[in-house]
C-alpha cells in the first residue's frame, strides 16, 4: 500500500474532503507544507483558515495568492496559498461570465437575486471547483492541495458541480424565461392540466409581480451560462482524472465516521479515486499495547513518584479517562478500518493540545502523516 | 441580558445554531430531556440530519416529518424540506388525485430540486406549523416547546434568513403572507430564542461571535442561551508536572517507565485544553452577551443516552433555580 508521501508524489491534485469541524484546512495546509519541503512548487486553496494559520500562509486577502512565510528549508517561491471567497461566489460566477455589462447589472440588481443568490445550490463549491481548473491549467504548479468548503454533507462537494448544471438545466430554465405573458405559456397552460395547474398555484403563491421578476432573472441567467455543460463535464473529467487524488478528513466521532463511511462508497460509485482517509484529534489507548501490565498499576506508580496523595490520585484519574476515550477511538477506527479497501492508506493524528496555526505547528503532524 | 433561567422554557420555540461538529444535536437533546422533566410537552426537531437525535435519545428515528415518542412528554422528529413542502400541499391540496398528479409531475421535481431556499422554507415552515399546531382531541397545543437542532452555522443563517427574503421577494401573494406568518414567530422574543452552541476554540468560537452578531443585527430574532460544550477544567499544578517529568528518567523499567510519561502527557493535554477553554471562554464573556452555561467534557468511550442524561443534568441545573426542579410543573 502507498504511504501518504507517494500519493502526494504521484498527483497533481490533492482533494480534502470532509464534515466540517474536523481540522480540513489545517490538514491541508500540512500536506502543502510537506510537498514543498519535499521540492515540489506547491499550492494549497483554503477556505476560512485561522487568522494566524492565513498569516502564517502569507494570504490576508479573500481572492488573493499569496506566499508563504520563509522558513528555513522552504523557499518562498515553493509554497503559496489562495484563500477563496466563500461569500460572493455567485457575485463572481456572474462577474466572470456576463457577457456584457448591462447583463451583469441586470442580474446583480434583480430583486430576486438580490434576496435569494445566497441559496443558489453549490456556487462556492463550483467556485472552488472551476478556480482550481483554472490553477491545474495554467500549469505553475506541481502540486495543488484544496480544500472543500464547509457542507452540510462532504459529498456536497462532488455533486456541486452537477446540482449547478441541473439548476440551469434548460428544462428548468426553459419554464421561467419564456416572458410571462407570452403566448407560448398561455398555451401549454391550457394543454396541459397539471402543468396549467400548478401555474395558478404558482401565480397565487408569489404573485404575478415576482414572477415576471423571476422570468427576467433566468433569461438574462440563460444567456451567461451558454456553454456551461461542457465546463461541468471538465470538471468532472479533472475529478476522475489519475492526475487527482482525494483525501479524507475525518475525527473518530460516531456520526463523523458514519458520514465517512459513506463518502467513502459514493466516492468510488463516482469513479473518483480516495486513496487516502487521515483521522484527527485521535486518542490511543495504552493498555493495549506491551504497556499493559504496567498501565494498570499507574496509580500505584504515581504514588511513588508524586508526594502529595490528592495529586498521585488526580494524575491517575486523569490517565484513566484519556484511556477510555482512547479506546473508544481505537474502537471505532478499527471498525472504520475494516470497511475500506487495501488500497487506502489510514493515518491517525493525535489530539494536539496546542493550536496548529504556524508552518511549524503543521510541521508536527508530519511525523504522524509520513512515517515510514 | 439577564431573565429568570426558567423563561427560557416557556417559549414555544428553541432553536439550537453553531458551527459543526460542537456538539448541537446533544445540547438540543439534552435540552429536550430538561424541559420534559418540567412537565413541558416536548418536541425535537432535527434539521436534515441522519437520525443522530432519535438515536441519542435511545429510540430509532421514524419517518421524515413523523413525531416519534421517546416517553410521554418527550418526541424526536426529522425534519426535511422537500418533504415539508408535499406535506404542505397535502394541507393546501385537499384533493389527493390532483396532489398525486403535481407531485409525480417531473415539472414539480425540477422545480424543487431548482428553486433557490424553498427547502429551507418549508423547513421552517413545518417547524412553525409543529410549533402552533392544535391537538385536535383536547384542543390544547400539541407541543409546549419545539426545539430545533438547526444545521451548521452558514447553513443556519440561510434557513432562519429565508422567511424574510422569500417575503422580501414575493410580497403579495401566498409565499409572502404565509412568510410573514414564520417571521412574525422567528422575531417574536415571548416565543421564540435562538441558542448558540460552541466549543471554547479558535475557530468555533469565531463562528459563534460572527453568528451572534448576525443573528443580532441581520436577522433581528431573539437570542437565548449560550452553551459552552466539552469544557476542560483542570487546576492541576504545573510545577508539580514538571518535577514528575524530571523524574522519569530514573525509573529503570521501560515499561513503568512509559506509564508514567503518558500519565504526564495526558495531564500535559488536559492543562493545554483547560487553558485554550478559559481564554476562549473569556473571549465570549467579553464578545457573546447572553447567558451562558458550560458543559463539561465527558469522558467516555461512545457517546450516547447515559452521556446525553449527564448533559441533561448539567444543563438543568444551570437553567433552573433548585428550588423549581423539586417539582413538576404542569401547563399554565
Amino acid at each position: 500500500m502507498a504511504g501518504l508521501d507517494d500519493i502526494l508524489r504521484a498527483h497533481r491534485i490533492i482533494i480534502c474532503a470532509g464534515s466540517g469541524g474536523v481540522g480540513k484546512t489545517t490538514t491541508a495546509a500540512s500536506l502543502a507544507v510537506h510537498a514543498a519541503l519535499s521540492g515540489r512548487r506547491t499550492m494549497v486553496m483554503t477556505i476560512d483558515p485561522a487568522k494566524r494559520l492565513a498569516n502564517a500562509l502569507g494570504v490576508r486577502a479573500v481572492g488573493g495568492i499569496g506566499s508563504a512565510v520563509a522558513v528555513d528549508e522552504i523557499p518562498r517561491e515553493m509554497l503559496s496559498a489562495m484563500m477563496l471567497d466563500q461569500k460572493g461566489a455567485w457575485d463572481q460566477l456572474v462577474e466572470r461570465h456576463a457577457p456584457s455589462a448591462e447583463v451583469r447589472d441586470r442580474i446583480l440588481n434583480n430583486n430576486f437575486y438580490r434576496h435569494l443568490s445566497q441559496s443558489f445550490a453549490g456556487s462556492q463549491e463550483y467556485m472552488a471547483i472551476e478556480q482550481l481548473c483554472e490553477l491545474h491549467d495554467a500549469g505553475a504548479y506541481d502540486l495543488i492541495v484544496v480544500d472543500t468548503p464547509p457542507t452540510r454533507h462532504a459529498l456536497d462537494f462532488l455533486e456541486a458541480p452537477q446540482r449547478l448544471a441541473d439548476f440551469l438545466d434548460r428544462r428548468v430554465v426553459k419554464w421561467f424565461v419564456r416572458p410571462y405573458f407570452s403566448a407560448s405559456w398561455a398555451t401549454m397552460r391550457l394543454v396541459n392540466r397539471t402543468v396549467g395547474f400548478l401555474f395558478r398555484r404558482l401565480e397565487d403563491a408569489t404573485g404575478i409581480s415576482a414572477l415576471v421578476e423571476v422570468s427576467e432573472f433566468f433569461t438574462s441567467m440563460s444567456g451567461l451560462f451558454e456553454g456551461f455543460e461542457p465546463r461541468v463535464r471538465r470538471v468532472y473529467e479533472l475529478l476522475r482524472s489519475d492526475e487527482t487524488a482525494f483525501v479524507l478528513v475525518a475525527s473518530p466521532e460516531e456520526q463523523v465516521l458514519s458520514e465517512a463511511e459513506y463518502f467513502c462508497r459514493k466516492v468510488r460509485d463516482l469513479h473518483m479515486s480516495l486513496r487516502a482517509v487521515i483521522f484527527n484529534r485521535v486518542h490511543r489507548e495504552m493498555t493495549r499495547g506491551r504497556h499493559a501490565a504496567r498501565a494498570a498499576d499507574i496509580g500505584q506508580i504515581l504514588r511513588q513518584l508524586v508526594p502529595d496523595e490528592a495529586q498521585a490520585a488526580s494524575l491517575a484519574e486523569n490517565f484513566a479517562r484519556y484511556e477510555i476515550l482512547g479506546r473508544g477511538d481505537g474502537l471505532r477506527i478499527e471498525a472504520f478500518r475494516r470497511l475500506l479497501p487495501k488500497d487506502v492508506a489510514v493515518l491517525e493524528v493525535p489530539n494536539f493540545n496546542s493550536d496548529v496555526h504556524s508552518v511549524d505547528g503543521l510541521r508536527a503532524m508530519h511525523p504522524f502523516l509520513f512515517a515510514a | 441580558m439577564k431573565y429568570p433561567a426558567a423563561t427560557l422554557f416557556d417559549r414555544r420555540l428553541l432553536i439550537v445554531a453553531g458551527k459543526g461538529g460542537v456538539g448541537k444535536t446533544t445540547i438540543a437533546c439534552a435540552l429536550g430531556v430538561v424541559a420534559a422533566q418540567l412537565g413541558k410537552r416536548t418536541l425535537i426537531a432535527e434539521v436534515d440530519g441522519a437520525g443522530r437525535a432519535a438515536y441519542l435519545l435511545g429510540v430509532q428515528p421514524g419517518a421524515i416529518g413523523e413525531a416519534r415518542p421517546v416517553r410521554p412528554s418527550l418526541s424526536v422528529m426529522s425534519v426535511e424540506g422537500s418533504a415539508a413542502l408535499a406535506e404542505y400541499l397535502e394541507i393546501i391540496l385537499p384533493v389527493k388525485r390532483v396532489l398525486h398528479a403535481v407531485v409525480s409531475s417531473r415539472l414539480y421535481q425540477y422545480f424543487v430540486a431548482a428553486a433557490p431556499g424553498l427547502k429551507e422554507l418549508m423547513t421552517i415552515g413545518k417547524i412553525w406549523y409543529e410549533a402552533e399546531r392544535i391537538d385536535e382531541s383536547t384542543g390544547n397545543r400539541l407541543w409546549d416547546v419545539v426545539i430545533m437542532d438547526a444545521p451548521a452555522t452558514g447553513h443556519s443563517l440561510q434557513y432562519l434568513g429565508m422567511p424574510r427574503a422569500a417575503h422580501d421577494v414575493f410580497r403579495s401573494g401566498l409565499v409572502g403572507r404565509e412568510s410573514q406568518r414564520l417571521l412574525d414567530l422567528l422575531c417574536d422574543p415571548e416565543r421564540t430564542a435562538v441558542n448558540l452552541v460552541t466549543t471554547a476554540e479558535e475557530m468555533p468560537v469565531n463562528e459563534t461571535v460572527e453568528m451572534y452578531q448576525r443573528v443580532r443585527d441581520e436577522l433581528r430574532m431573539p437570542l437565548g442561551h449560550l452553551f459552552v460544550n466539552r469544557t476542560h477544567h483542570t487546576t492541576f499544578d504545573a510545577a508539580t508536572l514538571d518535577r514528575l517529568e524530571r523524574q522519569l528518567p530514573k525509573l529503570r523499567d521501560p515499561d513503568v517507565r512509559a506509564a508514567a510519561a503518558e500519565a504526564v502527557n495526558r495531564m500535559r493535554e488536559e492543562m493545554g485544553w483547560s487553558s485554550i477553554n478559559r481564554t476562549y471562554l473569556e473571549r465570549l464573556a467579553d464578545e457573546v452577551r447572553l447567558p451562558r452555561s458550560e458543559v463539561p467534557f465527558i469522558f467516555t468511550e461512545e457517546f450516547g443516552v447515559e452521556q446525553v442524561r449527564v448533559v441533561a443534568a448539567e444543563i438543568g441545573a444551570s437553567l433552573i433555580p433548585a428550588a423549581r426542579r423539586t417539582h413538576k410543573h404542569g401547563r399554565s
